[in-house]
């Protein structure tokens, strides 16, 4: 170590903490710990500025990636970003094994634990666990007592929540068995981190996180129960409503697992299978990432959206694992860690090698006497609930609060423990106005392989603001760091990006896509396209409105008649002699647009833009991803609400056309042309020749000329204008506006384009080649193809174009009744399951 | 007493359901006083798949689902069971209620720790304190326990009313003791839960029960139920049925299928299913005696 540094580093110390803490960073004397020295060194050399700029780089790229935890809500709201501090907490590989040493016999521990709770339940015979314990515990649940496999520990990976007390001990705050969260914020703040790290802190020898995913993925391999060379594994997410959606994305992706919901899983005779474009496909392996008491609805009740009925019987008749096993999830429950030194030396024969924190069951009542005599300086929390849930804290009570609590407890002691208060570490936190003292909650993960458990070098620092008690959930406290192991060897430098053991699993796209995500994706493509054309229908009417002179009321009938038919506005507007209306009409228009709950409106098309791309965010590209995003928070960020006008229709509208178009151009640059991206464009082409086709109908041509301004926004909505006036110039005919709308193929925006778009698609439907007749969705396609292609010149020219409405209805019909046939036969697996119960208990 | 017992459950979908897994408690468990001579699970049309196993409790369950479409869903049961009379448990008539909840906490005996399953609040069982309070009338200290428990069941069924319209199979307990009306399920529910909150272990039985028709009129075929009742702890692995419906201990007419901690456990048939759209559930059970 340079110690010419170290006198320097003594005096400018980056932060101070309260005494009666751990400093993470400085000794009690007010030398640097010596790990830290490095580090300290590196950050004296970059400058505050440059510090500032990347971390804010780093909010940034967060940002961007759509970390959060809780995923856009139907509201838009509700996402909250995820924050990270750039700087690190330290510490030593030395210390990191020791802590390794502690969790692993933990593991071992909880899972002859698990075995007996879910099978001969000895220690509750032999008195080392009170009966209360699993009797009166709701998440002891009967269902799983049957479906260990005697071949595997029932938990092959947990989390650990840390904490360090002023003594520089460390103790479990918690730990988790059941869908242990949070192993892909870890790495993603590691991803961010790295990169926004400035160049000073790179010759620091950290650990790298990739080997612990790569041992992960083979400890999951290793569970597959038939044999087989390609193990096909899912990751059972709670869906985008769940706030780890985000982290359900990031590490399906991460591991190469394809994600699913409980409604892509089918159990047909005991195997379980994932519905897919091209018919079910069987799963192996699920990795549950959700509550384990929702796995199967057959058995355990509830309509959770990640249930799979028979699910448990499947895995009964070994076709399937599902890691960890449903049942782990009960030790996690904080009662247990009450009794942990006892089992410990019951189970394992040794003494518990890390302490949890000091916790008493107040079923007991000696343990009850001494929570009641300290309570002031104890955590109250229900027994039974895993994942934390209520913290009564006695000491800051009044004392009818106090009493109160106390007669909960007491009618009910065993349902309560009490817990210790731990005054967590000192860690430098990086704010705008300069380093302060956070404390630190450590998030650590294991996993076992080949009959060992290893710690990731590496977790999740959650900061708590001040040292009172901190809830487990990742949203809890001020933000998160990162945890630095130091390397006491050099490391690789591989990035993490491309690991370089662990090689991409090749995917088989087509094979393994969910019939869910079509069904969203093909929505995801409807609502752009609708979108657009709102947009150029709502632009055109308010550009007209503004205009205080020439205003053509055939034009205005004329929108107004198109967007009342999308649902954008009242039916009301579009009568007779419409002059009378004009001045309501421009009130309405702008409380329409901006209006989310308008069904149908533009502001609720935009909202189902993001709610749709939120659901397929594991199958569009990033960038794309956030486009919409930007898009839709543009949209709803442009005018005060109370206050907009026309002119704000006006630029809103203006800057969306301009946006989703480059949603288009990402997509149409950068998506893979699989049947994700066909379902897509099957969804777009189906929009734009409906609302074309619906468009022109509500131009009346059965009313005899149409007027030349009427024909010019005709032009403008279907975006032809420099087509027009290149083959036209300013000579606006009916015939020549119908057939570029209409039959010309050489025009994107025209039906005859849009529908020879749709029978290419639907020729490339899975399963459609083995066919020996048209299917009924060809057929459909081919219907509007027919009417549109068997227009003749005479027909667009006629003076009432009878022919051309007879097609117009014929391609709105069949657009509406191709929707439909998609996804009946595509789309719509299955409906939602429900439960029928023979509820006959009653004779006299 | 030699009895064929057939229950017949029907589902009669408005359309086709696509996909159905389904459980059944329907096959009688074997304990002492009861001999199963043949049981037999029709289903019609054919599940794709059956099995069965033993819960957590010892029942055995029927599992099996379909994978092709139905419209209409027959499970019928039909078991001959032969039943012996039990004799009372001794240490019922001579235990105070006291003894039983305090023996249950040294656990002295393995049955005992085997009871605990039964001492706490279930799924669908929590008692309250005014449950408590009512109960408490009848266990007075000493009381053996077997008279308590008698008292306690004459109580329930005089003040409380059999309605078959006042509760469904989701109305809570604590619900049914306000409205001092339910079905069988409700008051073996509710005796449950007076136990329980005094400490003594108490099971949900789900069986049969014999009618005899009135006085010169013929038995009706079909015209029977499911029923229920609970069975209370008396210490040293003693189990006492008794019927609150009908204010009776349990003898020969009444036919035990599987018992858990309340109705949750032990269904007669349940299932989860795709489509169907509305559907009605038809259930009949005939017990006949057998000569």
């Amino acid at each position: 170590m340079a110690t010419g540094l170290t006198p320097n580093l003594r005096t400018d110390r980056i932060f101070e903490c309260p005494s009666f803490v751990y400093n993470e960073v400085y000794q009690v004397d007010g030398q640097p710990r010596p790990h830290w020295l490095k580090f300290l060194h590196a950050l004296k050399t970059a400058a505050p500025s440059e510090f500032a700029r990347r971390n804010g780089q780093a909010d940034r790229m967060l940002r961007e990636n759509g970390v959060n935890y809780h995923s856009a809500t139907d509201s838009g709201e509700g996402a909250r970003p995820w924050r990270l501090d750039l700087l690190p907490m330290l510490m030593t590989a030395a210390d990191w094994s020791q802590i390794e040493l502690g969790l692993s016999q933990r593991a071992r521990l909880l899972n002859l634990l698990i075995a007996d709770i879910y099978g001969p339940r000895t220690l509750i015979d032999d008195g080392t666990l009170p009966p209360e314990v699993l009797y009166a515990n709701p998440e002891f649940l009967r269902p799983f007592c049957d479906i260990r496999r005697p071949d595997l520990s029932p938990m092959f990976f947990y989390a650990a929540e840390l904490a360090r007390s002023v003594d520089g001990q460390w103790w479990v705050m918690a730990y988790r068995a059941e869908a242990p969260a949070v192993p892909g914020f870890a790495l993603e703040n590691r991803i961010v981190s790295s990169r926004s790290m400035p160049s000073a802190f790179k010759q620091i020898q950290v650990e790298r996180l990739a080997p612990f995913f790569a041992r992960l993925q083979n400890s999951v391999r290793r569970r597959v129960p038939r044999p087989t060379d390609s193990p096909r594994i899912v990751l059972l997410s709670s869906g985008s409503a769940h706030p780890y959606y985000f982290e359900d994305v990031y590490l399906a992706r991460y591991l190469g697992y394809t994600m699913v919901e409980g409604g892509d899983l089918a159990v047909r005779n005991d195997v379980v299978f994932m519905k897919t474009l091209s018919g079910l496909v069987q799963v192996d392996i699920v990795m549950a990432r959700c509550a384990e008491s929702g796995l199967d609805p057959l058995e355990l009740g509830g309509y959770a959206a990640h249930g799979v009925p028979g699910l448990l019987n499947a895995m009964r008749a070994g076709n399937v694992t599902i890691a960890n096993t449903p049942g782990c999830g009960i030790v996690g429950a904080p009662v247990f860690m009450a009794f942990l030194p006892q089992l410990c030396q019951r189970l394992l024969g040794e003494p518990l090698m890390m302490p949890s924190i000091s916790t008493w069951w107040c079923g007991d009542p000696i343990s009850f006497q001494h929570v009641v005599s300290r309570a002031a300086d104890l955590v109250l929390k229900p027994a039974f609930q895993k994942s934390g849930g209520e913290e009564l804290i006695i000491g800051e009570m009044s004392p009818e609060q106090r009493e109160k609590t106390l007669a909960r407890v007491r009618a009910e002691p065993y349902a309560w423990i009490a817990q210790e208060k731990v005054a967590r570490s000192g860690i430098p936190v990086w704010s705008e106005s300069g380093i302060r003292c956070g404390h630190a909650a450590v998030r650590a993960f294991l996993v076992e392989d080949e009959n060992a458990w290893h710690l990731m070098p590496g977790g999740l620092i959650r900061v708590a603001p001040d040292t009172g008690p901190m809830q487990l959930s990742v949203a809890a406290g001020e933000g998160s760091k990162d945890l630095w192991v130091l390397a006491d060897r050099k490391v690789d430098p591989v990035s993490l990006l491309t690991p370089r053991d662990l090689p991409a699993e090749l995917r088989r796209t087509s094979a393994l896509f969910p019939s869910r995500v079509a069904d969203n994706l093909f929505w995801l493509g409807r609502s752009l396209d609708r979108c657009d054309f709102l947009s150029r229908l709502v632009r055109a009417l308010a550009d007209r409105l503004i205009g205080e002179s020439n205003v053509d009321l055939t034009e205005i009938r004329f929108l107004a008649r198109a967007l009342s038919e999308m649902g954008q506005l009242e039916p009301g507007f579009v009568v007779d002699g419409m002059e009378s209306q004009l001045p309501s009409l421009a009130e309405a228009l702008p409380i329409a647009v901006y209006d989310p709950n308008e069904y149908g409106g533009l502001a609720r098309t935009v909202k189902d833009l993001t709610r749709l791309a939120s659901l397929v965010r594991d199958w569009i590209s990033p960038d794309t991803w956030h486009r919409i995003n930007v898009t839709a928070e543009s949209f709803r960020a442009s005018p005060v609400k109370e206050w907009h006008d026309l002119a704000d229709v006006v630029s809103s509208t203006n800057s969306l056309i301009g946006d989703l178009a480059s949603v288009s151009g990402l997509i149409s640059d950068g998506m893979n042309r699989g049947p994700s991206w066909r379902f897509l464009e099957l969804g777009r082409s189906i929009e734009r020749a409906g609302a074309t086709a619906r468009m022109l109908i509500s131009a009346e041509l059965k009313r005899g000329p149409v007027s030349p301004a009427l024909l010019k926004t005709m032009v403008e909505i279907l975006d032809v204008r420099m087509t027009y006036r290149f083959r036209y110039r300013e000579n606006l005919q009916r015939n020549a506006v119908l057939d570029l709308a209409i039959t010309d193929d050489t025009n994107p925006r025209s039906l005859a384009y849009q529908i020879d778009r749709l029978v290419s698609h639907v020729d490339r439907l899975p399963g459609y080649e083995a066919r020996p007749l048209r299917s009924e969705e060809m057929r459909l396609v081919m219907e509007a193809a027919h009417a549109v292609r068997m227009l003749t010149a005479e027909d667009l020219s006629a003076s009432t174009p009878r022919n051309v409405l007879v097609a117009l209805k014929t391609v709105d019909d069949s657009m509406t009744k191709l929707s439909d046939t998609l996804t009946n036969k595509y789309l719509v697996h299955s409906g939602v399951p429900r439960q029928f119960t023979d509820n006959s208990g009653g004779t006299p | 007493m030699k009895y064929r017992v057939t229950h017949k459950t029907t589902y009669d979908g408005h359309e086709t359901v696509s996909i159905g897994h389904n459980q059944a408690w329907l096959e009688f468990r074997s304990i002492d006083r009861q001999q199963v001579e043949s049981f037999r699970l029709t289903i019609e049309p054919e599940p794709s798949i059956r099995t069965r196993r033993v819960d957590a409790f010892g029942n055995p369950v029927q599992v099996f689902s379909f994978n092709e479409g139905y419209q209409r869903l027959d499970v019928i049961s039909t078991t001959i069971v032969t039943v012996r009379d039990s004799e009372f448990p001794r240490t019922a008539t001579t235990t105070a209620w006291e003894e039983v909840a305090a023996a249950l906490r040294r656990k002295d005996t393995p049955q005992d720790r085997d009871a605990l399953e039964f001492a706490f609040p279930s799924h669908r069982i929590t008692s309250s304190k005014a449950m408590k309070e009512y109960a408490i009338e009848s266990f007075k200290p000493g009381r053996p326990v077997i008279e308590a428990v008698e008292e306690l069941t004459r109580r329930i069924h005089a003040d409380f009313v059999f309605d078959s319209r006042a509760t469904t199979v989701n109305t809570p307990v604590q619900e049914v003791f306000r409205l001092r009306r339910g079905v069988c399920q409700d008051f073996a529910h509710l005796q449950i839960a007076m136990l329980r909150s005094l400490g003594i272990p108490a099971r949900y039985i789900s069986g049969y029960l014999r009618t005899i028709p009135p006085e010169g009129q013929p038995r009706l075929v079909g015209a029977d139920a499911s029923h229920a009742w609970l069975s209370v702890y008396c210490g040293n692995g003693a189990w006492l049925d008794v019927d609150p419906t009908n204010d009776t201990f349990c003898s020969t007419d009444h036919i035990t299928l599987a018992w858990g901690r309340d109705y949750s456990d032990v269904p007669p048939l349940t299932g989860v299913f795709v489509g169907g759209g509305q559907h009605r559930l038809l259930v009949s059970v005939d017990v006949m005696p057998l000569p």
